[in-house]
């Protein structure tokens, strides 16, 4: 990894996290707002079918992490930056603290259901 | 917090005895720090609407299972038509507006994409559509407040106080505080365009953009786990 | 929350020309007290950390022997009920979020950027926020002595005590705002050092070649980063009961108080750990030295700090064992907590295990981190009584949790914070400390410590309630905490020999017409020894290159054809001569003590009248934008490029 950035002082400015070639098109975008818009809309139509406990709850939570993934992968370029060297970094730092943040405080929903 | 691929350090020749040790060449991972310092801060974002979700969670709860059980306490902080709705429905439901919540969700969406398209268009050194742009997310963001102002408004009419009873209290906290959130980044979108206009927000300053843009989808991403978890399920 | 700096990635060498974006000048040779004032300098502000720390580390320890006053014999009255709930209340308060995180962070703050090579750290300016709204942040709470008395539902001011109805004075407001502003430079901290860590790092300080040091506050800054905004919320909720008449914590509409202890504790327990690790950060680099080994086990060190840092997030409700949490959440608790105890117990065994069989040099940082290992190693043994869920529903609020916290806390944090102080103030000072009056200190502390913190153990068995204004003779408490008060005198005595050696090594230092101390005076292993001491202001003349872990003293010493370990040069001969001549460092600023001071404008505002908050809320976003648009460093001599580099967050 070292090698992949041989780091040149003369080299114009911002080639480690401006590679934007390597980020989507204006096209490839407008086809990941249309799914999320797609998502939100069977959402809302699901929560309108009149189903109950899980068969509601179920799909709705993972529509919703699809639309999480599909904005911070693409819109906030984490799958695009990911793939620049040390670019792990990032989603590493943020999805440690999403990872614990969804543990955490469902363990503490959790101590609510079992208290006396 | 092993979140740190265990690499070598870049080798960099930096010896030129400056300060530039924040150009994003000069650093060990060779990322900006300020992008990193961002993901960071967006990280311990997490924590902060973890626990504000959970509250609300928690809070609802509670308060459905005194209502349910005809706690004279809370029952006296609502009016009747809406304490019966709750009785009947099981839940908070009643009290949300689906469609008109749908609608300033699918706008904040919205946002999230022209927000990309600034960054897109500055990156290609275009200042006309960065401009434009960038007053898009702006004013979609501002379209998501009013109709947040608007939607407040409708609960308060509705009887739902802010001191009243812990609905109240937790839904108020929750979307408002994610609310401060979206109005800090509409002001942070116009402080840029004021930069923008006076020609100073240039290809080399994509990077500021980009991190602006990255608080904004991360404020659009938190409401996309509120307008489920608070709107939809029950 | 974060006011970050963006630098424009342009190559040096390019020129460009540039306008600046603001009629802000930027303060230069700035001197005397608007230096200190307005510097960016990590090594100033790692000073005025661990000053700022000292001045409240007074404050806490008097708060301290009035306690111990009042309960050294039965029936005593010299506080009242009411004022020694505040004084105690205060006092944990101080000490945990005014005086050991900022000590830790002093050290962080000196010494990161050495230790990693590096000239200063990511965003200088940030750094220089966060020391001064800590500061403001704790003025701020301790201004509330003088406005009605101090908080006084204890540190962790548990819900619904701390609600208006229970608590109608403001001191739990002062409490709140006040760590709430402190928590903003926190958190700001945490951004800059893991940033600084992750990415200013020397050519070839692998991660795995960083200090341990390096290591353990890189973790400490994990935890705060994730711990902070939790606390954060939950005093936002209070804030928003107390201040405007919310119901989180209002038990007659339905609310359940324990929400409070749950956030709190899991920022709480986190918090314990980021009070501890740095020292032991301290101590595995000022063992080693003293040993004249290298660290035993070094990746062990760090993966057991690692491990420290996560399974800290998974043990927070062993403080609520008694709460009412269910049998299921107390055996959950209780083996997590129990798991807890085998990467500490990892730490212990390697230090010990450095010494074994070095050539130990038993001077006064030896001896506190000697200290550290063996007090440290008592207070994790309570400790682990308190795992056990049973015995600690025995244990729980009794002075036996008091004296386990006290053995955490004192005997482990502050006695490897004085080792820390005692090794690196040649490197900060330029000028060692005296070892008679040091061996005095280190010894009348822990005889002081024992002698107060022992004793606590019996009486909390005995079924001494902490937090208890007085006791009966009938109640058999009086000999121990006699014995305890006399103790804790001792203690009290001892810890200001620290100030007096300081004092005194001082004086006879400039008598002596201030004696060059060396850049090297420990023999030590680290890179920070390879520059001049003090150290100069623009760290490093040329970026280090390291190619080993200890590599400072890899080039000291080698291996001869024998094999046998030879001193080929002294840390004198390879130091860098302090020529600080083409450094270019970070200009200083007005914005960021403007900030800092304008947020408890508006914390004042929220307690006494919102009108308040409008002056407060203006000047704040006049420092932002001051800050945002302030001009580059050094616009005559633009030779980098820099423009106008500013972009400001938004200020949570």
């Amino acid at each position: 990894m070292t090698d992949s950035i041989t780091l040149d002082s003369t080299d114009t400015h911002g080639h480690s996290d401006h590679d934007d070639h390597a980020h989507p098109t204006e096209k490839q975008y407008w086809i990941v707002f249309v799914i999320l818009a797609v998502i939100t809309a069977v959402e809302i139509a699901w929560s309108y079918m009149g189903l109950e406990g899980p068969a509601l709850v179920v799909p709705l939570i993972i529509m919703m992490v699809v639309k999480f993934l599909m904005i911070a992968g693409v819109f906030m370029h984490l799958s695009f930056d990911s793939k620049m060297p040390n670019g792990r970094t990032f989603y590493l730092c943020f999805g440690a603290a999403m990872v614990l943040a969804i543990l955490v405080f469902l363990v503490v929903l959790a101590a609510f259901e079992f208290q006396i | 917090m092993t979140a740190i691929p265990v690499e070598d350090a870049v080798e960099v020749a930096d010896d030129h005895g400056s300060d530039h040790h924040d150009d994003g060449h000069h650093t060990s991972l060779g990322l900006s720090n300020m992008k990193l310092a961002m993901w960071l801060f967006l990280g311990s974002e997490c924590l902060l609407f973890g626990a504000l979700i959970s509250t609300y969670l928690l809070s609802k709860a509670r308060f459905l299972t005194e209502v349910l059980a005809g706690n004279p306490e809370v029952l006296g902080t609502l009016p009747a038509n809406l304490i019966e709705e709750f009785q009947a429905e099981g839940s908070v439901e009643p009290l949300f507006d689906i469609p008109f919540t749908s609608a300033s969700s699918f706008i904040l969406l919205m946002s999230s994409v022209t927000m990309v398209f600034a960054h897109q268009a500055i990156s290609k050194n275009d200042q006309r559509n960065t401009r434009l742009w960038l007053a898009t997310t702006a004013a979609l963001g501002s379209v998501f407040i009013a109709g947040q102002v608007y939607e407040f408004t409708t609960f308060y009419n509705e009887g739902l106080r802010f001191d009243g009873n812990l609905l109240g209290s937790a839904l108020y906290t929750l979307t408002g505080f994610h609310g401060v959130h979206v109005t800090v980044g509409i002001i942070m979108l116009l402080s840029l365009l004021v930069l923008a206009f006076r020609g100073k927000l240039n290809q080399d300053r994509a990077e500021t953009l980009e991190l602006v843009g990255l608080y904004w989808h991360f404020v659009d991403v938190v409401w996309v786990l509120i307008f489920t978890i608070v709107y939809l399920i029950p | 929350m974060a006011v970050i700096e963006e630098p424009l990635a342009l190559p040096s060498g390019t020129t460009k020309a540039r306008r600046p974006l603001g009629a802000f000048s930027r303060p230069r040779n700035a001197t005397g007290l608007v230096d200190w004032l307005t510097t960016v300098d990590h090594k100033k502000i790692g000073i005025m950390y661990g000053m700022a720390a000292m001045f409240f580390f007074i404050i806490g320890g008097v708060a301290a022997l009035l306690i111990r006053l009042q309960l050294a014999a039965p029936n005593s009255t010299i506080l009242s009920a009411d004022t020694y709930n505040r004084v105690f209340t205060m006092h944990g308060t101080i000490m945990v979020f005014l005086v050991v995180m900022p000590i830790g962070a002093a050290f962080a703050n000196y010494l990161l950027p050495l230790q990693i090579g590096a000239r200063d750290v990511a965003f200088p300016r940030i750094n220089a926020f966060s020391f001064w709204v800590f500061l403001a942040g704790g003025l701020m709470l301790n201004s509330s002595w003088f406005l009605g008395g101090g908080a006084n539902g204890g540190w962790f001011n548990y819900a619904p005590n701390n609600g208006a109805a229970f608590s109608p004075s403001t001191g739990i407001d002062f409490w709140n705002l006040g760590l709430f502003i402190a928590g903003i430079g926190s958190l700001s901290g945490a951004v800059n050092l893991i940033t600084t860590v992750l990415n200013m790092r020397a050519p070839g300080m692998t991660l795995m070649r960083m200090p341990v040091f390096v290591w353990m506050t890189l973790v400490t800054q994990f935890l705060l980063l994730f711990a902070i905004p939790v606390l954060t919320a939950a005093q936002l909720l209070l804030l928003l009961d107390r201040q405007f008449g919310a119901n989180f914590f209002n038990v007659t509409q339905g609310a359940d108080p324990l929400l409070w202890q749950h956030l709190f504790w899991i920022f709480g327990h986190p918090e314990v750990y980021l009070m501890i690790l740095p020292a032991f950060g301290i101590v595995s680099e000022v063992i080693p030295t003293f040993s004249r080994k290298p660290i035993f086990g070094y990746p062990f060190m760090v993966f057991s700090g690692i491990a420290i840092g996560f399974m800290g997030w998974g043990v927070w409700a062993h403080h609520m064992f008694v709460s009412g949490i269910g049998p299921l959440s107390v055996t959950a608790f209780s083996v997590a907590t129990m798991f807890i105890a085998v990467p500490t117990g990892v730490k212990i065994l390697n230090w010990l295990a450095t010494m074994w069989g070095g050539k130990l040099i038993l001077n006064t940082a030896m001896l506190f981190s000697i200290g550290l290992v063996t007090q440290f190693t008592i207070g994790g043994l309570s400790g682990v009584t308190h795992a056990v869920a049973p015995s600690d529903t025995q244990q729980t609020d009794t002075y036996y949790i008091v004296a386990h916290f006290h053995y955490v806390l004192f005997g482990g944090a502050l006695f490897g914070f004085f080792a820390g102080l005692y090794f690196w103030w040649p490197k900060i000072f330029g000028y060692k400390l005296n070892e008679k009056i040091g061996k005095w200190n280190f010894w009348g502390m822990v005889l002081g410590f024992n002698l107060t913190f022992g004793p606590m153990h019996i009486l909390g068995l005995q079924g001494m309630a902490r937090r208890m204004q007085t006791y009966d003779v009938s109640m058999g408490f009086n000999l121990w905490n006699l014995v305890s008060t006399i103790g804790s005198f001792i203690l009290g005595v001892t810890t200001l020999l620290l100030f007096v050696n300081a004092w005194k090594s001082y004086s006879e230092w400039k008598a002596a017409g201030r004696p060059n101390v060396g850049a090297d005076p420990w023999d030590a292993r680290t890179i920070e020894w390879s520059i001049q001491s003090p150290a100069p202001e623009h760290n490093f003349d040329v970026t280090p290159t390291v190619s080993d872990l200890d590599d400072f003293w890899h080039q000291k010493y080698a291996e001869d054809d024998e094999g046998k370990l030879r001193q080929v040069a002294t840390g004198d001969e390879l130091a860098q001569p302090g020529n600080g001549e083409g450094v270019h460092l970070p200009a200083p600023s007005y914005w960021p003590i403007v900030l800092a001071f304008s947020l408890p404008i508006v914390g004042y505002g929220l307690i006494y009248s919102l009108w308040f908050c409008i002056p407060g809320t203006l000047l704040t976003i006049i420092s932002i934008y001051g800050w945002a648009l302030e001009p580059a460093d050094d616009l005559d001599i633009d030779d980098h490029g820099h423009g106008p580099d500013q972009e400001m967050e938004p200020a949570v």
